[in-house]
């Protein structure tokens, strides 16, 4: 009785008029909530239960529990997962990635973007120009950075050789030069980055600005106490997108090195899509899960540090 | 003159003649001309990373192998097409074309109707878990899209739709959910209620309101999530990698993993493909920078 008194006391919040449009609503709703369902929701409890499961593509999942034996039952694709070879390289390539992203990358969307706000000539064409690597295939775009780095046709060893005639680099095939190469399929390209921090630069009023002048503060001074500050929510989002990209990178690593010299230039998604291959669902949804608790974490850490949900003004 | 928005502060800045403050344009000292100089060679910088790539393949699939080989930094010396016609008449990029077109385009032109139809009722109208239901939606933008591989796999597997273009297709679809959210959203918001109660008034439906009064209204919108998620789809690897295995079901980017070994040393023939790959999306791009800008402005998320 008490949950129907309780459930009538909150539907009085909504007007006769608002009560009478729920079944178009809902209606309107349950397309997007169906897809939801069956491409997020089912698929991540599946990802999550199954990879505590004996399951490979011949059998049903199989789940085990044995109190003295956790690593070899209930956390069996973890186990293996953490004692492949392969877990080493790509977690240690996922940790530089992230902070090359953090810095670096977000660093150079965020200087093209405040240069753009400033409108010098030509910053449309800057912009226009900047997307260009953003709209093409992410995986024409490392084929094509397989070859600017090739020895004999790439531009990149051709252009060292003018200095040094001797050298002949194998971007992709030794190390430590692969990891490099591959992050230079990305590094440079923070579009969004740049348009991200340009949103929030156009949004400040322009009477702080004009309060600024007046106290007589420079350009540099503008900066660092305005508009850094006030774009907090743009770079912490770049931060956010551009690691958990890191997390899922698969088309820069397979196209080009898929991963060697050995398993130096591994990536976790790598991982992912041999185990899935391999028919070793189990391990392919315990790495998974693990990207997935990665990405998670990114977006709590990122909240706390740069107080996302506080209003910037 | 232009930033000072205040006028009485503007006109007593004008009086002390503080030219400096209210002018548009700052003077030139050492300091400016220094400061313009580096901000142009970085942003000659990004330029030259943005686009030489692209310009140098398809330069090079002009270019004869030797070319190639002898001088990579070489303009074509002729405007030879037979590496096209020799690649086109290989592959049949028709098929691949087609295939993409078919999976992204179809599957955004469904799933945009679909999100629209959310989009507009969490924008206009108050109803029981609102706010939950824009939430959790909205996050799906933060899943790595890898997460959900082998279920999908799977599911697509037991529904017999392994190497068909349905199966890619049904997969497309929800893509871009948060995304699209973003943007439509904002935009169903900024037309005025009003005209769903003159509406109402005069009779019109629930669905008659959305179909022939907003939807015309949010087109903006409609075609700026819509030319995010069709690029985001046409370029799709992964999933297009993973569930096409044949030939007559592959999609353009999935064809240049072939090609790697087909071409091996023949890198005028690989350079075409690769131009034939890449310009579809350059060439949409040209005409929907606009859009394609705006979207992710609004929503950080790349195509």
């Amino acid at each position: 009785m008490s949950t129907v008194s309780s459930q009538s006391k909150k539907l009085r919040r909504y007007s006769l008029m608002e009560r009478r449009n729920f079944p178009w609503i809902y209606a309107f709703l349950f397309p997007t909530l169906l897809l939801f369902a069956v491409f997020y929701v089912e698929p991540i409890l599946q990802t999550f239960l199954t990879s505590f499961a004996k399951f490979n593509g011949y059998t049903t999942a199989e789940w085990s529990f044995d109190i003295h034996n956790l690593g070899g039952t209930i956390f069996r694709n973890y186990t293996k997962l953490f004692s492949m070879s392969s877990f080493p390289p790509a977690l240690r390539n996922l940790f530089w990635w992230s902070l090359i992203a953090m810095t670096l990358h977000v660093g150079i969307g965020t200087a093209v973007g405040f240069l753009l706000y400033q409108k010098l000539r030509g910053w449309k064409f800057v912009r226009i120009i900047f997307m260009v690597p953003n709209v093409i295939s992410g995986a024409a775009w490392a084929m094509i950075y397989r070859f600017m780095f090739n020895d004999d046709i790439g531009v990149i060893n051709n252009l060292l050789r003018k200095v040094n005639p001797d050298l002949h680099i194998q971007w992709f095939y030794s190390s430590p030069a692969a990891f490099w190469a591959i992050t230079f399929t990305w590094v440079f390209y923070a579009v969004i980055v740049a348009l991200v921090v340009l949103g929030d630069l156009m949004a400040i009023p322009a009477s702080l600005h004009e309060a600024c002048e007046i106290d007589g503060a420079n350009g540099f001074q503008k900066l660092i106490h305005i508009d850094l500050p006030l774009c907090r929510n743009a770079i912490g989002t770049s931060i956010l997108l551009s690691v958990t990209s890191r997390i899922a990178m698969y088309e820069n690593i397979a196209l080009t090195s898929r991963g060697g010299p050995g398993n130096d230039t591994y990536g976790l998604a790598l991982i992912l899509t041999k185990s899935i291959t391999d028919f070793n669902y189990g391990l392919a949804n315990a790495t998974a899960m693990l990207m997935f608790v990665f990405g998670i974490a990114t977006m709590q850490i990122i909240n706390k540090v740069f107080r996302m949900d506080d209003s910037v003004y | 003159m232009e930033n000072i928005t205040n006028p009485a502060l503007r006109k007593k800045l004008e009086k002390a003649g503080r030219s400096r403050l209210v002018g548009k344009k700052k003077p030139l000292t050492a300091g400016r001309i220094l400061y313009l100089f580096c901000a142009y060679v970085f942003l000659a910088f990004i330029v030259l990373v943005s686009a030489y790539p692209i310009i140098w393949v398809i330069m090079s699939s002009f270019k004869s192998n030797a070319a190639i080989l002898g001088n990579p930094f070489s303009l074509p010396d002729t405007f030879n097409l037979d590496a096209y016609l020799s690649v086109l008449n290989q592959y049949s990029f028709g098929t691949y074309a087609l295939n993409s077109l078919i999976t992204a385009g179809g599957s955004t032109v469904v799933s945009i109707i679909f999100y629209a139809m959310a989009a507009y009722v969490i924008a206009k109208y108050n109803f029981p878990l609102k706010n939950f239901i824009y939430i959790i939606l909205t996050l799906t933008l933060l899943v790595p899209g890898h997460t959900k591989t082998q279920p999908i796999f799977q599911m697509i597997m037991n529904m017999g739709l392994y190497d068909t273009r349905t199966g890619l297709w049904l997969v497309y679809l929800s893509g871009g959910i948060a995304m699209s959210l973003f943007v439509l959203k904002a935009n169903f918001a900024s037309i005025p209620m009003d005209l769903n109660e003159a509406a109402s008034i005069d009779g019109s439906g629930f669905f008659r309101t959305f179909w022939q009064i907003n939807l015309p209204l949010a087109r903006n919108g409609l075609a700026t999530a819509g030319i995010l998620m069709f690029l985001g789809n046409w370029n799709e690897y992964y999933y297009a990698a993973l569930l096409t295995s044949s030939e007559a079901n592959r999609t353009l980017p999935v064809s240049l993993s072939y090609f790697n070994q087909a071409f091996s040393y023949d890198y005028t023939r690989m350079f075409a493909a690769l131009t034939i790959v890449v310009l579809p999306g350059i060439i949409i791009y040209a005409f929907f920078q606009e859009q394609v800008t705006a979207s992710v402005a609004s929503s950080g998320v790349k195509g």
